[in-house]
């Protein structure tokens, strides 16, 4: 198998196409979500022939930026051009079976180049001005179809953004995804323990934007009930997190309750 | 003019809601979302104002600076569908659309931002991680079906109150009660942050650490993972620092043969 395999070539330029469109979610269109990583990230896969490296990419991802919020004019980090760009340099850097440590130097490979993605929303954003100053320059009858036609040209600007950080991102991973495969063994194990600390890395950026306190008693609360569920009675996580939510419940109506 | 001509349907309603759906397409550092705003209430205006003078002066109006929330923008532009309305029937010539929404904008987005983006994605997602990494595969469904059923009914339900109580905040926020809704959904999101390290034994074969030791004690050792990165966040410093510094830590735990 070699770089210019035309299947990986033409993959990569669907791969860039598809993520195009699923960014648009993000910002131009509707904000359904389905660009988060965990649903964004397991789509690719699925596409590519392998849901589960996209899944396992999905969930690392996912809590990481999950509250860097589009505040004013704050652009937070593209978590959907990482999770598309590391799951398709994962699977096509690597065909085959699921390789853990060639997904974790994928994602800590497109965690690299996250500010890139920062300063491409940027430079479409400033683009978009020039749009809005090409209607706002219209008038009598041509100023409803010049504010139709600017205003969806925009839909186009962050389409066009999203393809070419695709076009750049995914070549330059998979040659770097097969350089890594040569790499000594313990950068492999490395880049497993990675991927595993993750979701737990994940835990605590969202918890700390979600409470002010070190030590979150409602946190706290989660996982003695998860440990205690899980490992006296065996439970499961469609067991224990309905009751999590359930004691989220009871506690925010404590909480709540007139001293 | 028929007065019947002024009247506003199911059917306006259906077309503002679907272009509102494309509010932010062409967002600008400059201007945020004025052209969206533009673009959605314009098929009213063009209803409403017949003469063509009117039209393009009241359509100029909404292409001002404009930013909000996109999915409260629903309830402004329900608002101005209203004041409109009432503006171009002659039943309140002198109504004040630029004002209703100045001083809606900032509150309602303020308001959006904590609903949406600090409480509902994060339970959501929270809730999709916590299953996909125990080894549940349709989690990502589970978290766009989460998400979009509150989403979708709360972006339609909205922009139906605007345009009954003409932009009266005072009854949208007595209504769905969003500060409550905000406010549980994250001490709920906070216990199930609680059960990722609580399961963690559980966690599906591409996530578990094999380690010989105790359930609880590998518990213990992801909780105390989590606290101390939250720790360490408080500290300050972005989530791409924060991964990378895990990158580098596990690549040099690897060559000193911590793993």
């Amino acid at each position: 198998m070699t770089f210019v395999d035309p299947h990986i070539v033409l993959s990569a330029l669907g791969i860039a196409i598809a993520g195009g469109l699923i960014g648009l979610d993000r910002t131009a269109v509707g904000q359904f979500m389905i660009s988060q990583p965990i649903v964004a990230g397991p789509f690719t896969g699925w596409l590519l022939g392998d849901a589960t490296t996209g899944l396992l990419v999905g969930a690392a991802l996912e809590l990481i930026w999950i509250l860097d919020m589009p505040v004013g004019s704050f652009v937070p980090a593209d978590s959907t051009v990482a999770s598309i760009s590391a799951t398709a340099i994962a699977v096509l850097g690597n065909p085959g079976a699921v390789y853990v440590p060639g997904i974790g130097f994928s994602i800590l490979l497109t965690v690299i180049l996250a500010p890139i993605t920062m300063r491409a929303d940027q430079v479409a954003r400033q683009f978009n001005a020039r749009l809005a100053d090409a209607a706002q320059s219209a008038s009598g009858p041509d100023l409803r179809k010049r504010l139709a036609r600017a205003h969806v040209s925009g839909v186009g600007v962050f389409f066009l953004k999203s393809l070419a950080v695709y076009l750049a991102f995914l070549p330059v991973g998979i040659v770097a995804v097969r350089l890594f495969l040569a790499m000594p063994d313990p950068v492999h194990r490395a880049m497993a323990l990675f991927v595993k600390l993750l979701p737990l890395m994940g835990a605590a950026l969202a918890a700390r934007r979600l409470s002010m306190k070190a030590v979150d008693l409602f946190l706290l609360g989660g996982f003695v009930l998860a440990a205690l569920m899980g490992q006296v009675f065996q439970a499961p996580a469609l067991v224990i997190l309905p009751l999590a939510v359930a004691g989220g419940l009871l506690g925010a109506r404590y909480r709540e309750r007139p001293s | 003019m028929n007065a019947r001509h002024k009247e506003i349907g199911a059917a306006d309603l259906v077309c503002v809601f679907m272009r509102g759906l494309l509010v932010q397409a062409s967002w600008s550092f400059e201007r945020m979302q004025s052209l969206g705003f533009a673009y959605a209430i314009e098929p009213v205006l063009r209803k409403l104002y017949p003469d063509p003078e009117e039209y393009e002066s009241r359509l100029k109006l909404h292409m001002t600076y404009f930013n909000t929330q996109p999915y409260l923008a629903s309830y402004i532009l329900g608002a101005v569908m209203r004041l409109e309305q009432e503006r171009a029937s002659g039943r309140n010539r002198a109504a004040d659309v630029q004002g209703l929404k100045t001083s809606l904008m900032a509150p309602l987005g303020a308001l959006g931002d904590s609903v949406f983006w600090g409480s509902l994605k994060p339970f959501a997602a929270v809730m999709a991680v916590a299953l996909v990494i125990t080894g549940s595969g349709w989690a990502p469904l589970l978290f766009l079906t989460i998400y979009n059923s509150v989403h979708v009914v709360l972006r339609a339900g909205v922009l139906v109150s605007g345009y009954r109580s003409g932009g009266d905040a005072v009854d949208l926020v007595a209504r769905y009660r969003f500060t409550r809704i905000a406010k549980v959904l994250k001490v709920t999101s906070l216990a199930m942050l609680g059960v990722i390290p609580g399961m963690l034994p559980a966690w599906r074969p591409e996530f578990r650490f094999a380690v010989n030791a105790p359930d609880i004690a590998v518990s213990a050792a992801g909780l105390a993972f989590t606290l101390g990165i939250v720790g360490l966040l408080r500290q300050g410093g972005s989530p791409v620092r924060f991964m990378l510094g895990l990158g580098v830590a596990c690549i040099v735990m690897a060559y000193a043969g911590v793993i």
